[in-house]
């Protein structure tokens, strides 16, 4: 299927139809993980905002370096070592969550723990293994090399994609009710608990599914920054959710081919985040110049 | 306003709506409540008072299956229950409007889509029973403390709850805000409702209320306002302040005391 999608597009850029990157393959394979991509980080993203977890999954990017790392030493395939990045993660990300739960302390302490403490340890094994393998593979692994998506990557992003949108559009109110006042929340039959970790494991396999293109340091600022950047020109949850899925994709996207169309030589994730973050900074004005955004400053 | 008047108390119902037996709860070894046994008589209003720290929200959040209890709590029936925190933490700068927080607390239909049909003039209803319908398209961030409670309010009666929890939601609310409070209970209780509340303001238990009990950890009183809610009884529990941290002690008494004056 990928391979009829990928050769029409080519005959169609030998054509003169579509620009002429897309006569490389990997160049369709990116763009379509960022089609896929960016609306669903950006959907979530509102939600990580809202729940306050922005630095929950930059906890989770960290884990999925040594996840990686890992990968290597067990002798999985180096370009996707998605059975040790999807088990090391996820185990992450729910011992770092039962940890909060049973011991009451801060979010914010014991995420910088455990992020520093997978950061320790991803930069340790991954130095480790870096002598075994090409240290591109070190550098696409940090921040994104749209050069190694292959099959396996895509159908990961859109088994990942479709069990997001199965799950959470249909608990997305839960979810936000949850984290806006628990005894409501419970009161309206929501299992509070169970959904903080279904969310997390949301988060975790978008995580893993995203580090191909973004790169594990900054997979979690495009779940963070479009949202960021929506949130500041938003008035309600429409609008917030709406320009959200916008700024990411169009950030995915324009991260890929902007570089790529200029010949610059800079990794995909960057490039991504940097679209975003323009979109956060113009969005960021606007809302301190224009009053119409400001009503909550206001009174 | 007064529903002593219109309601006639359903006293040869045999069957309390709510009944809280032998209600207990520790936190971290320290002793909360002890004890607890009372009920909640149907289609009144039942308010819960005592001094801050006496174990009123955990007897609340017991009530709503939150907290390990040992004891029973029974609720009749089966029912719906509609809840007013006390209040909402939420970032201000937070892009929900109020619509868009009803359509979060009552429906399946992702939020962001906006309010399904089914809900949609029902929402109007009760943010118009507020007094809040002009404002139904504004951020939540940017209304004041009493605006967020009366929408917390408008949120409890979708659906038209049976069972109506009120956990003193009146705190950041000026005196026109709370007579509008106080009318729609009253008229929620008239048309069937069981309202349980918690409650810190004494002369206003007086007007509204047709049963209370005072938490102390354990039941200090229970029963009809007129026959328990005696000056001499109020002072002798917020004076003595078993527990501490008791803030509003001396302004409750005092209230007591001007409400027994009189």
């Amino acid at each position: 299927m990928f391979e009829t999608m990928r050769a029409s597009f080519q005959a169609m850029a030998h054509a003169g139809d579509v620009p002429t990157i897309f006569q490389y393959g990997f160049v369709i394979n990116a763009l379509f993980c960022a089609v896929v991509l960016g609306p669903v980080l950006g959907g979530v993203g509102t939600m990580v905002v809202t729940k306050r977890m922005a630095f929950f999954s930059q906890a989770i990017g960290n884990a999925a370096l040594t996840g990686v790392a890992l990968g290597v030493l067990l002798g999985e395939s180096y370009t996707s070592p998605y059975a040790t990045l999807f088990g090391f993660c996820l185990l992450f990300g729910i011992v770092l969550n039962y940890t909060r739960g049973k011991t009451g302390m801060s979010a914010d302490t014991l995420i910088g723990v455990f992020l520093s403490i997978s950061l320790a340890a991803g930069a340790c094994l991954l130095l480790f293994v870096s002598a075994k393998v090409n240290t591109h593979v070190l550098e696409s692994v940090l921040f994104g090399s749209i050069l190694t998506v292959n099959d396996v990557d895509i159908v990961v992003l859109l088994c990942v994609t479709f069990l997001c949108l199965v799950v959470g559009l249909p608990l997305y109110n839960q979810m936000l009710l949850g984290s806006l006042n628990v005894s409501l929340a419970g009161v309206r039959g929501v299992r509070v608990k169970l959904l903080e970790y279904l969310f997390i494991i949301m988060i975790t396999v978008l995580t893993v599914a995203s580090v191909k293109i973004v790169g594990a340091v900054l997979v979690e600022a495009l779940l963070l920054i479009p949202a960021a950047a929506a949130r500041n020109i938003s008035r309600s949850l429409k609008g917030f959710f709406g320009w959200s899925v916008l700024f990411a994709t169009v950030s995915c996207i324009a991260g890929i081919i902007i570089p790529m169309q200029w010949d610059i030589p800079v990794p995909s994730g960057g490039a991504i985040i940097l679209v975003a973050a323009a979109f956060f900074v113009v969005t960021t004005v606007l809302r301190s110049s224009l009053t119409v955004f400001n009503e909550a400053r206001v009174s | 306003m007064n529903p002593h008047a219109a309601v006639s108390l359903p006293n040869d119902c045999p069957r309390n709506f709510i009944e809280f037996q032998n209600v207990g709860l520790k936190l971290g070894g320290t002793p909360i409540l002890e004890n607890v046994t009372f009920g909640v008589a149907p289609q009144t209003i039942h308010c819960l008072i005592g001094p801050n720290g006496g174990g009123k929200t955990s007897l609340l959040r017991s009530l709503l299956g939150q907290m390990p209890h040992s004891g029973t709590i029974r609720i009749n029936g089966a029912c719906k229950i509609g809840y007013v925190p006390q209040f909402l933490e939420m970032d201000r700068t937070l892009p929900v409007s109020v619509l868009d927080f009803i359509a979060v607390s009552c429906q399946r239909r992702p939020a962001f889509m906006g309010l399904s049909k089914r809900w949609r003039d029902k929402a109007f209803e009760a943010l118009e029973r507020v007094g809040l319908k002009n404002k139904a398209t504004r951020k939540i961030g940017s209304l004041s403390g009493g605006e967020r409670q009366r929408v917390l309010f408008a949120q409890a009666l979708l659906p038209m709850p049976d069972l109506l929890i009120l956990d003193e939601p009146m705190a950041s609310m000026d005196e026109t805000g709370i007579r509008v409070f106080e009318k729609i209970v009253c008229d929620l209780c008239l048309s069937g409702v069981t309202i349980f509340w918690v409650h810190h303001d004494i002369s206003q238990v007086r007007r509204v209320a047709h049963n209370v009990t005072c938490l102390n950890r354990s039941v200090l009183f229970d029963g009809a306002v007129g026959d328990v809610l005696t000056g001499e009884r109020l002072m002798g529990v917020y004076s003595q302040e078993p527990v501490q941290n008791f803030v509003t002690s001396q302004h409750s008494a005092q209230l007591a005391m001007g409400a027994a004056d009189v």
